[in-house]
């Protein structure tokens, strides 16, 4: 594969962060545009690169539910926890399987070289403390 | 008005640009301080688009890649114009009192 073609698959893995609605609209031109910027030869994006497309792709998904303001996400957090509650044997299935996919994930960028993929480790932690609480909800 | 704001704007009251193009005019406007990113300006973008100051003057494909120019609306102009307004005056009076106590650089 040549470098270009490298860097560019590197890139379209960033994007994919970016809510749906910004990639259809501008995925092809932001593209254009990381790639113009390239150096010859240039194979992976730069850290301070990466960071930026993340940091926008926060702000762009934040900026969504703004607009979105009927969605309430303290009621949605609360009826989902509720639902668990319900289903504890379920809880349990899509907890680790989440968590087994950001474990999957994170050693999946860093061995691609991005070192940020330690930060996925987190959240996959806080869905194996999750499964566990449904595992003693079971028990009971 | 964020100051990376205020030198897209002025880039587009240039003629219209696409992505690229805006990035290396802001870099040349701002002698080399200013290089925007390409999450940042598309962020940017967006908002300006969103408030109507600039819009989307046409399209093309070269080498394969979408190029899309962007330009500035009536709007945008007027933004930009109370902005670059408002900049000289606050600039003259800060010249003005600098030149009273003798610390200005006459450029």
């Amino acid at each position: 594969m040549t470098d270009s073609a490298d860097l560019e698959r590197r890139y379209r893995r960033l994007l994919a962060f970016y809510p749906k609605a910004f990639r259809d609209q501008h995925e092809q031109e932001v593209l254009s545009v990381l790639m113009a910027g390239a150096a010859d030869g240039q194979r992976r994006p730069r850290v301070a690169e990466s960071a930026d497309l993340l940091r926008n792709a926060i702000l762009a998904h934040l900026h969504q539910m703004r607009l979105h303001r009927s969605w309430d996400y303290r009621q949605v957090v609360r009826r989902g926890l509720a639902n668990e509650a319900e289903h504890p044997r379920r809880t349990i299935l899509v907890r680790v399987g989440v968590g087994v996919w950001l474990i999957a994930a994170a050693a999946i960028a860093w061995g691609e070289g991005y070192w940020w993929g330690v930060f996925l480790l987190a959240p996959a932690a806080l869905h194996f403390y999750l499964a566990y609480r449904a595992g003693h909800a079971v028990r009971r | 008005m964020q100051e990376a704001t205020f030198l897209i704007l002025t880039a587009l009251a240039g003629g219209s640009q696409h992505g690229y193009g805006i990035i290396a005019d802001v870099e040349q406007i701002s002698d080399g301080r200013v290089r925007l990113r390409a999450g940042t300006l598309y962020t940017a973008l967006e908002r300006l688009s969103a408030d109507r100051l600039i819009g989307v003057d046409r399209e093309e494909i070269v080498d394969n890649r979408l190029r899309r120019y962007y330009r500035l609306t009536p709007t945008g102009e007027e933004r930009l114009s109370e902005e670059a307004v408002r900049l000289r005056s606050n600039a003259a009076v800060a010249m003005a009192r600098l030149d009273r106590i003798g610390g200005v650089a006459t450029a």
